[in-house]
């Protein structure tokens, strides 16, 4: 295990946690409910590090991707089923965060939304042609590190650390209406989907492949799992206890994104306010990134087309056109106009229902010891990953009612 | 496992990724094409949409034939080296004729720019 790449790999992991969803439903979870919302954010962080650590312990073994080995354990039918509804899953939630960060380009810069969401498709296509696999994930995830001015601004407000300590325990706030337990039950869930978003899973396994882990990589996984992605949490929670210290009392509702923003920008002025939307500007951006090259994965590796961004573009020419189209066809979902916050809300939705679909085949694979030889699901992974299909099962039926009797949680 | 040995057809074979023997992955064994009349031997592995027939329902093989079409690719056993998690070529897949679509993709990139 080399250090340098270990450090590297967790600070991506890290820099690279919070996109656009989470950037939302942190605030606007802090300023409704308070703490108390936090042990969802936990648990949802346990569930990704699960399902990314079995996913990249399988790109390391079984040497295939996910999707070429789910495509032989599923058959053709059901597979199908499970590309589309990820495809169009991962589709909404990069016209999201391309929403997103031209959304945030635009407090940055003042130029019109639709111009910067336009710049910014031409520039991140640019950074994936030019650039290889390692320096995209590397400078998207590292320079999003400007997050973590999230955590410094949390610790100058001085916040209650007890009540922050509280709200890891599993609770339903006391003295709820129907109506208002309704929402918490449905920001549970945005909050879970958010946090467990199926393309994210995709790119980590698809980008061991690309760097090439075999057996001998599985401590990194697993470190670059547990540690990354659970440190990148606390960006989300510092996000939702800032909201919840300073929005919650003052009855401010962070209804678009760019609100988070004056979390660090009360408390570090100018500064805090620009390395706020710095750091939200790379993380938003990486995570557009992420899940255009995560749904072209899919795609080509269903089909069996040549695939990933080791290769010159040219070199796997389907691939290429593919996270094109879907960069493009992301632009034109934003270009019709629809409000950031409803591709967002869309992009949580659509999610969590296909989130069983697409986690099930993984679970499957991980615990196939044709696949996975000595290196199988243990009791550990097999209980935790049934435990969590469980959850995003409960999740993904109560998810369309709750979306329908609160309104998208705005009662 | 070699092509001559047994094989359980529907969850060994169908649906592995095809590699050949430069390392790049050249389709999916979409259908498997069998030879003989009184002794069922496997002739070749069928590649490409026009494959899916048959496995899939009537309405979603008239949207597959209208975006990608109906070709089909023989791949004779006789080129098959082994198969583990993936069908191993012994030779490279444009002399098979696996490499049409991505060739044809290929005319749309221009060859520079990338690191």
């Amino acid at each position: 295990m080399n250090p340098l790449e270990l450090t590297l790999g967790i600070m991506t992991a890290v820099g690279g946690f919070v996109d656009i969803s989470e950037l939302v439903f942190a605030a606007k979870s802090g300023s409704t409910f308070g703490y108390a919302l936090i042990w969802v954010f936990a648990v949802g962080t346990i569930g990704i590090i699960v399902f990314s650590e079995m996913s990249g312990r399988v790109a390391a073994v079984a040497k295939q991707p996910v999707f070429n080995l789910m495509r032989h354990r599923l058959g053709l039918k059901l597979g199908l089923v499970t590309l589309a509804a990820s495809a169009i899953s991962n589709l909404i939630t990069c016209a999201a965060e391309v929403g997103g960060v031209a959304l945030i380009l635009n407090y940055l810069t003042g130029a019109p939304y639709l111009l910067m969401a336009i710049l910014m498709v031409a520039g991140m296509i640019a950074s994936i042609w030019i650039l290889p696999f390692a320096w995209i994930e590397r400078i998207y995830g590292l320079l999003g590190l400007f997050m973590l001015v999230f955590v410094a601004a949390l610790v100058a407000i001085d916040p209650p650390w007890d009540k922050i300590a509280r709200g890891f325990v599993p609770q339903v706030p006391h003295g709820l209406s129907t109506k208002e337990l309704l929402t918490f039950a449905y920001f549970s869930v945005a909050i879970l989907s958010a946090v467990m978003f199926p393309y994210e899973v995709y790119f980590y396994s698809s980008g061991g492949i690309e760097e090439g882990w075999g057996p001998k990589d599985i401590l990194t996984n697993r470190m670059t799992s547990i540690i990354g992605m659970g440190l990148g949490s606390t960006l989300a929670i510092a996000i939702l206890a800032s909201s919840a210290q300073l929005f919650g009392p003052a009855n401010v509702d962070p209804a678009i994104p760019g609100t988070a923003a004056l979390e660090s920008a009360i408390p570090f002025g100018r500064w805090g306010l620009v390395l706020a939307l710095l750091g939200m500007f790379f993380a938003v951006s990486g995570a557009a990134v992420e899940t255009c090259m995560a749904n072209a994965y899919g795609i080509s590796q269903f089909f069996g087309w040549m695939w990933g961004r080791h290769k010159k573009p040219w070199e796997a020419p389907r691939y290429t056109l593919t996270w094109i189209a879907l960069f493009l066809l992301a632009l034109l979902i934003v270009l019709t106009g629809v409000d950031v916050m409803t591709l967002v809300e869309f992009a949580i939705l659509f999610s969590i229902l296909v989130l069983p679909l697409t986690y099930l085949p993984l679970l499957l694979l991980a615990g196939d010891k044709k696949y996975m030889r000595e290196h199988v699901n243990g009791p550990f992974a097999k209980t935790l990953g049934w435990l969590y299909f469980a959850i995003i099962t409960s999740a993904a039926v109560a998810a369309l009612p709750l979306y329908f009797l609160t309104s998208g949680g705005n009662g | 496992m070699t092509p001559d040995g047994r094989i359980k057809l529907v969850s060994e074979l169908l649906d592995l990724p095809l590699i050949d023997s430069e390392g790049k992955y050249c389709g999916i064994v979409d259908d498997i094409e069998f030879e003989g009349t009184r002794e069922l031997k496997l002739g070749a592995l069928l590649v490409g949409p026009g494959a899916y027939a048959g496995r899939l329902p009537g309405w979603i093989m008239w949207l597959i034939d209208r975006i990608a079409g109906d070709r089909i690719v023989r791949v004779p056993m006789t080129t098959v080296r082994t198969i583990t998690d993936a069908v191993h070529l012994k030779c490279p897949g444009r002399e098979l004729g696996l490499h049409r679509s991505e060739a044809a993709a290929a005319r749309w990139i221009p060859h520079k720019g990338a690191m």
